[in-house]
């Protein structure tokens, strides 16, 4: 059996992890494949700004910094900024995959040009950061809000009547004004529009937290890993150094909260 | 029963097809598939010149423009050229894969730059021409030759020790004098240094044609094709007409031989 680690980037009671897990429904894994779904202890409240962004970095380290040794095989990341996934990489030698990355090269299997749907335009700078490192901002045809805050643990439920009109009037214009062949869900957060969007729009629509947990199988079974010549690893770890500093986090919010 | 057409891009014999089955090997493939290999009609024989490319862009849309009526649940394209893959999603709505974009991409995932080795310096432009199409001149390093004049029926077979040892010498120059972090194999015909490569290179190997059986499992589990706004179903279609046609040009060549 192999286990693959799902870092989840807030912290949260299982009963909103639930409805991060119910993104296992979306796709065929086949046997042979656990997946173990684990919050984060810290990190900010929500990915607004650039000092969300530190923290998030770290936040995911720290909650997937041990996975090799805990036994796991791979490793996902539950957010499309992809938080987390550079310095888990020179980490470690399992699998690290995060959505934003894949999401967008896949695309481009499927058609030439994407475009990227997101609730709200705080979160603009979580693409362009990872187009910009890939250099492919010449791929994608738009990034579309609709102007709705997100909300990280109950997700879409109950706004269902809202968003998902307003998720679909946006796809089109992706499609019919941007040119975009394909379109990219913003968040692992919005999966529960996937399949009423897909059904309706009429492009391919990459639901990415489902994506992240194939693309973890297949790697496994193609025995490949990222290149530490990209990711190379650190020459002095400070595996404790970073344990403390997330457990007085953890603390911090425990009393705060 | 999921069934899989791979399309060699040569009019092989049976012992050539065995030698083109053998990429199945490498990974483990979902309990119920089966992969049929299928070779061209007619096609050409070398693979250097524009008059070979659009023969066998040619050839490949015939062999496999029937597919889903067929029966088949995909189509991988055995060859790094994507000969043909572009009007064969024109007229099949079932995933169809060719290595070289896909491996590009799926390179991607695993660094930053990506070199492709190559058999012999004809094939060179060819590969230029493609990375230049696809907008990836940004991520790749290199496209190096190991200077072997290739054989589309044997492969590599009894030339191992001779030849995987420069292989690997290429490719670290490669690495170390163009910064690759992943080495692509510049044909599914070099399947069998892979493991070798994989072995003895500090940076992953992408393995195209089993690499393309393993995005086809992952498009069908995620339920995912190629957009039809990339690639527009003709107004008239005329299949008929190519299948007659590639069949005068086989009784041609028998005809020759």
């Amino acid at each position: 059996m192999k286990k693959v680690m799902v870092v989840v980037p807030f912290p949260m009671g299982e009963g909103d992890l639930a409805r991060r897990q119910a993104q296992m429904k979306a796709v065929d894994l086949g046997p042979g494949i656990e997946l173990h779904y684990r919050p984060v202890r810290v990190g900010p409240k929500n990915y607004s700004s650039q000092h969300d962004m530190s923290l998030a970095d770290f936040s995911i380290v720290d909650a997937g910094l041990d996975a090799e040794a805990e036994g796991f095989d791979a490793l996902c990341i539950d957010t499309m900024s992809d938080s987390g996934m550079a310095m888990l990489r020179s980490i470690l030698k399992i699998p690290v995959i995060a959505p934003g990355r894949h999401s967008m090269l896949i695309a481009q299997m499927l058609g030439e040009k994407f475009s990227i749907l997101m609730m709200w335009d705080r979160w603009r700078m979580l693409y362009t950061k990872t187009l910009g490192e890939l250099g492919m901002e010449h791929k994608c045809a738009s990034l579309r809000s609709i102007g709705v805050t997100p909300d990280n643990k109950s997700l879409l439920s109950g706004k269902e009547d809202e968003v998902f009109p307003l998720l679909l009037d946006a796809a089109r214009r992706c499609v019919e004004e941007d040119g975009a062949q394909v379109l990219i869900l913003g968040s692992t957060t919005m999966h529960e529009a996937h399949g009423w969007l897909s059904e309706r729009i009429g492009v391919p629509v990459i639901n990415p937290g489902p994506l992240t947990y194939k693309l973890a199988a297949i790697a496994l079974d193609l025995n490949l890993t990222h290149s530490k010549a990209t990711y190379p690893a650190p020459l002095a770890p400070k595996h404790d150094m970073i344990r403390a500093i997330g457990a007085a986090g953890a603390a911090w919010l425990e009393a705060n909260q | 029963m999921t069934r899989i057409l791979v399309i060699v891009p040569f009019a092989l014999d049976e012992a050539g097809i065995r030698n083109r089955e053998a990429q199945s090997g490498y990974v483990p493939l979902p309990a119920g598939w089966q992969l049929t290999y299928r070779p061209v009609t007619c096609g050409p024989t070398s693979f250097m010149s524009p008059h070979d490319w659009g023969l066998m862009d040619m050839a490949i849309f015939e062999a496999g423009c029937t597919a889903e009526k067929d029966g088949f649940d995909a189509v991988c394209i055995d060859t790094m050229s994507d000969s043909g893959m572009q009007a064969l999603r024109s007229v099949l709505r079932i995933p169809v894969i060719g290595a070289g974009k896909a491996s590009m991409l799926y390179a991607l995932t695993l660094g930053g730059k990506f070199s492709v080795l190559a058999q012999w310096e004809p094939a060179l432009p060819r590969y230029r021409k493609a990375i230049r199409e696809y907008g990836f001149e940004r991520q790749c390093a290199s496209v190096r030759s190991f200077d072997q004049p290739p054989d589309f029926a044997n492969l590599l077979d009894g030339k191992e020790d001779k030849v995987f040892p420069r292989m690997r010498d290429v490719a670290m120059r490669c690495i170390e004098e163009d910064g690759a972090e992943v080495i692509c194999l510049g044909s599914t015909t070099m399947h069998q240094a892979g493991e070798y490569l994989a072995a003895n290179l500090p940076v992953p190997v992408v393995n195209p044609g089993p690499l393309t059986y393993k995005l086809v499992e992952t498009f069908l589990a995620l339920g995912l094709s190629h957009g039809r706004d990339a690639y527009a179903p003709p107004v008239e279609p005329r299949l008929d007409m190519l299948r007659a046609m590639m069949k005068a040009g086989a009784a041609a060549e028998a005809g020759r031989g």
